[in-house]
């Protein structure tokens, strides 16, 4: 009798211990179950998910989301979820404000991703810092967002809830201005602008670098944003004899734009920032665009081994919309507030504190890690230290790295 | 209908064999004419080894057990991702420095992989010419730093820049992963310091 027992006993065990380990090896290729409980976080993310601008804005919205299953699958915060809460602000100021609100009201959201643009972001910056609730931007650029309105002089920093991922126009607009100078060799320039935040402002820092230079202004005209109609600005720029187009704004209006300025007889080159860094201002502008140019922020994808790595995980995650500009950049802001989450977690005993928001906001003003775009860090104005750019040219209907800069002041 | 009876040559297990003692089961031989014990310690053995050779099946073909190439290592960073270019200060003034000359000091660092060598530092005026000291080629191992002093000859003062916001340099940069010219934009403090020496070597000659 004892002898069967043995066998039987043995027999189950082995059962028991063979069945569990081909169960764990079967689910260890999923990796982390995301949902096994403890606390969930909540990313908020603002961008224009529908519009003009919506392939920038679900970009920012995947990578985001892309972080978080990232951090849950390698279960980077022990206890801790993170999910995403994406919300539409249409590139509008008011909606970008309503979003704020809607997100300072949920109690889950510990950081917010995003918004796209410089105008949208001077709407939401007090509504998060009243709640003391960190922002960070993957694609802001205009100066004053940091530095405060008088930049240029006296920086002071405005809010210490925000923070970005992105470097400014206070270096792109010069950067631009110093590569058509030197290296393109151009010397009359129009500028034209769409009158908002980000565009008015990039063309103020460009122009005043190219002049500082020696360049030439041989006109300045400004463009209602809604409008898609520029002949009578196309046959301005043609009378001017500049031989380079410099556009503050965004690639909606550049594409049309460099379009009907080549259809106006003018071959020159229109030039933008990371607005019209996108592919789809190459098939607005169509095939003269050819030799039109764009700086933006950081540095070439192939040129960074850890870029690289994400552009497999997008791609392997399956999101139907490219990552496009600042998909990069997005991924590295929502992995900030991972940080600082997981920063305030730990300091914690492993729990999120009764003044999580707070504390989250203070720990991003010393996170620091190795991110897709390089080394993620901020300045005392919350301004990202990792400052490059790269010049990138449309050839054969690609946007193709020309060259890159990076500042180090 | 009623419940089923056993039928000819057949025998209910549980009905006690009216010859044996009471608590001693049925004794039946199997076909093969061994006992019930060992054939049930048989059947218990058997299914042990099936079970440990079906487990074992399973064991050695899941998926993350199977024998993993090893991963390819991790290529050399490009060179201007871990190359750092800091301005210093003015550098002092040599003797027999060519006329309409000045001297600006920079660090040029290696914060990780291969050695990187410079290969050029240019600037990018046209009535300005730049003189690295030491001279290029160097060799910059990673975790040091050397420093160049960059000297600015005028040529024409009506191609220099008066007082440039943002000037930078551009370096060639070569490791074991490729050859690259990289603009480094040194900050306002080399923007004053190159303005200034500009204004030294050219007066009021601007254009």
């Amino acid at each position: 009798m004892r002898q069967r027992s043995l066998i039987a006993i043995t027999a189950a065990l082995a059962a028991g211990a063979l069945t569990l380990t081909a169960c764990g090896s079967r689910g260890g290729d999923k990796g982390s179950d995301s949902g096994k409980g403890g606390t969930t976080v909540t990313i908020g993310v603002d961008a224009p998910l529908t519009g003009d601008l919506s392939a920038l804005g679900l970009g920012i919205k995947n990578s985001a989301d892309l972080a978080a299953k990232t951090a849950n699958k390698k279960n980077y915060v022990k206890g801790v979820t993170f999910k995403i809460e994406a919300r539409d602000d249409q590139a509008q100021p008011s909606s970008g404000q309503q979003n704020a609100t809607a997100l300072v009201a949920d109690k889950n959201v510990l950081g917010v991703v995003g918004p796209l643009n410089s105008s949208v972001a001077e709407s939401m910056q007090k509504v998060f810092d009243d709640a003391k609730l960190v922002e960070v931007s993957p694609a802001n650029t205009g100066p004053a967002l940091t530095q405060g309105p008088d930049w240029r002089t006296k920086k002071v920093r405005q809010f210490k809830s925000y923070f970005r991922t992105a470097t400014t126009d206070a270096i792109q607009g010069p950067f631009a201005a110093q590569y058509l100078y030197n290296d393109a060799k151009k010397k009359k320039v129009f500028v034209i602008d769409d009158k908002k935040t980000y565009g008015a402002g990039l063309a103020g820092t460009f122009t005043d670098e190219f002049k500082k230079l020696g360049g030439k202004i041989v006109g300045t005209e400004h463009i209602n944003p809604d409008a898609k109609d520029f002949s009578a600005i196309a046959t301005e720029v043609k009378k001017s004899g500049a031989d380079v187009v410099y556009y503050g704004g965004e690639y909606p209006q550049a594409g049309p734009l460099s379009k009907q300025i080549k259809a106006a007889g003018a071959k020159i080159p229109l030039v933008g920032g990371d607005g019209i860094y996108d592919p789809t201002f190459i098939k607005l502008a169509g095939a003269d665009s050819t030799g039109d140019l764009a700086t933006s922020v950081g540095a070439p994808v192939e040129s960074l081994p850890s870029a690289k790595q994400f552009v497999a995980d997008y791609k392997a995650a399956g999101y139907k919309d490219e990552y496009a500009a600042y998909g990069g950049y997005s991924y590295d802001s929502a992995w900030a507030i991972i940080e600082a989450v997981k920063k305030v977690v730990d300091d914690n005993g492993g729990k999120l504190p009764d003044d999580a928001r707070a504390k989250v906001t203070a720990a991003m003003q010393n996170v620091s890690f190795d991110g897709v775009t390089g080394k993620v860090s901020f300045d005392e104005f919350g301004d990202a230290t990792n400052k490059q750019l790269t010049v990138y040219a449309v050839k054969n209907g690609a946007w193709a790295a020309e060259k890159s800069g990076t500042y180090t002041g | 209908m009623g419940p089923v009876e056993p039928g000819e040559g057949t025998r209910a297990w549980d009905t006690p064999d009216p010859d044996a003692p009471a608590d001693t089961p049925p004794r039946q031989l199997p076909r093969d004419g061994r006992p019930e014990r060992h054939r049930r310690a048989v059947l218990a053995a058997t299914a042990a080894v099936l079970l440990l050779a079906g487990g074992g099946y399973l064991y050695a073909t899941r998926p993350h057990q199977l024998p993993r190439p090893a991963p390819e290592p991790a290529p050399p960073p490009y060179p201007s991702q871990v190359v750092d270019v800091a301005y210093l200060e003015p550098a002092p003034a040599q003797s027999g420095a060519a006329p309409r000359s000045f001297g600006l000091t920079v660090l040029v660092s290696v914060t990780a992989g291969p050695p990187v060598t410079v290969t050029r530092i240019t600037q990018p005026y046209a009535g300005l010419v730049l003189t690295p000291e030491p001279r290029p080629p160097l060799r910059i191992a990673a975790g040091t730093a050397r420093k160049i002093v960059v000297t600015m000859r005028v040529t024409e003062c009506g191609k220099v820049p008066e007082n440039a916001g943002l000037p930078f340099l551009d370096v060639t940069l070569r490791n074991t992963r490729a050859i690259e010219v990289h603009s480094y934009i040194l900050g306002s403090r080399y923007a004053h310091a190159l303005s200034d020496g500009l204004h030294v070597a050219c007066g009021n000659d601007f254009r």
